[in-house]
């Protein structure tokens, strides 16, 4: 093997390695964001309803996942 | 299977409950586990300390690995800092280090493998009971598991970790 095609063969499984644990940072930091938005807007008033539109879910899938955690 | 665990490998268990909680987990991962054993006084402490790898360095390789990686996301674009600081400004420092404190209830199917591992590694060690040294014993031996990649990250061979295990419990004896 020439040093060019290792060189190609550690690109070739670093790439999607690397890809896909920027997907999972995002998808991280997206949570991250949406609790403390959430949490937020709460604090200020706002209803389960209003935060939903918002995030283009229902009612019930936000109060499910924050009930608990934000009053 | 856990009357087989002796005290300490207990203490371990249920302290990967509060450790996964603490990161926000829905459920107690391998990768738990393991921090648990290794901040829980007992043989995987004392191994990994005669290799030079406190708790707290399990803790942060455990928390990157589960948190934002920024140099990832570097590669398509995103400026992790930038974001960080915008939220810090709104949200206060830290504010994106973790998410809301959990009570998980359940294992992941790596975290029970890891538990089963540790006995078949007891059963190996000739030992009567699990201790915390079979636990880092099988997250060694499980190399798919975040609790494998957490070793990994630190620098740590799976020979160095075994042969530390294994003088951990000789200075025990």
């Amino acid at each position: 093997m020439t040093g060019n095609d290792s060189l190609l063969t550690a690109a070739g499984a670093a790439e999607p390695a690397e890809g896909l644990r920027a997907v999972r940072s995002l998808r991280t930091l997206a949570d991250r964001l949406e609790a403390l938005q959430v949490e937020r807007a709460r604090r200020r008033g706002w209803s389960w309803q209003q935060i939903a539109d918002c995030l283009g879910v229902t009612r019930q899938a936000v109060h499910k996942k924050y009930g608990k955690v934000v009053p | 299977m856990f009357e087989r665990f002796t005290r300490d490998a207990r203490a371990a268990v249920t302290l990967a409950q509060d450790e996964a909680g603490a990161l926000g987990a829905e459920r107690i991962d391998a990768d738990h586990v393991l921090l648990a054993a290794v901040r829980t006084d007992g043989a995987a402490r004392r191994a990994l300390a005669s290799l030079g790898v406190q708790p707290d360095d399990v803790a942060a390789a455990v928390r990157a690995r589960e948190g934002l990686d920024d140099e990832a996301l570097a590669s398509i674009g995103v400026d992790l800092a930038a974001i960080r600081e915008q939220v810090e400004s709104t949200f206060g420092p830290g504010a994106l280090d973790a998410g809301p404190p959990t009570s998980p209830r359940t294992f992941t199917p790596d975290a029970k493998k890891l538990l089963e591992v540790a006995l078949r590694e007891a059963v190996r060690s000739r030992r009567r009971s699990i201790d915390t040294g079979h636990l880092l014993l099988a997250a060694v031996r499980l190399d798919e598991t975040g609790a494998h990649a957490a070793l990994g990250a630190l620098g740590l061979t799976d020979d160095a970790v075994r042969d530390a295990v294994t003088a951990a419990w000789a200075a025990a004896a």
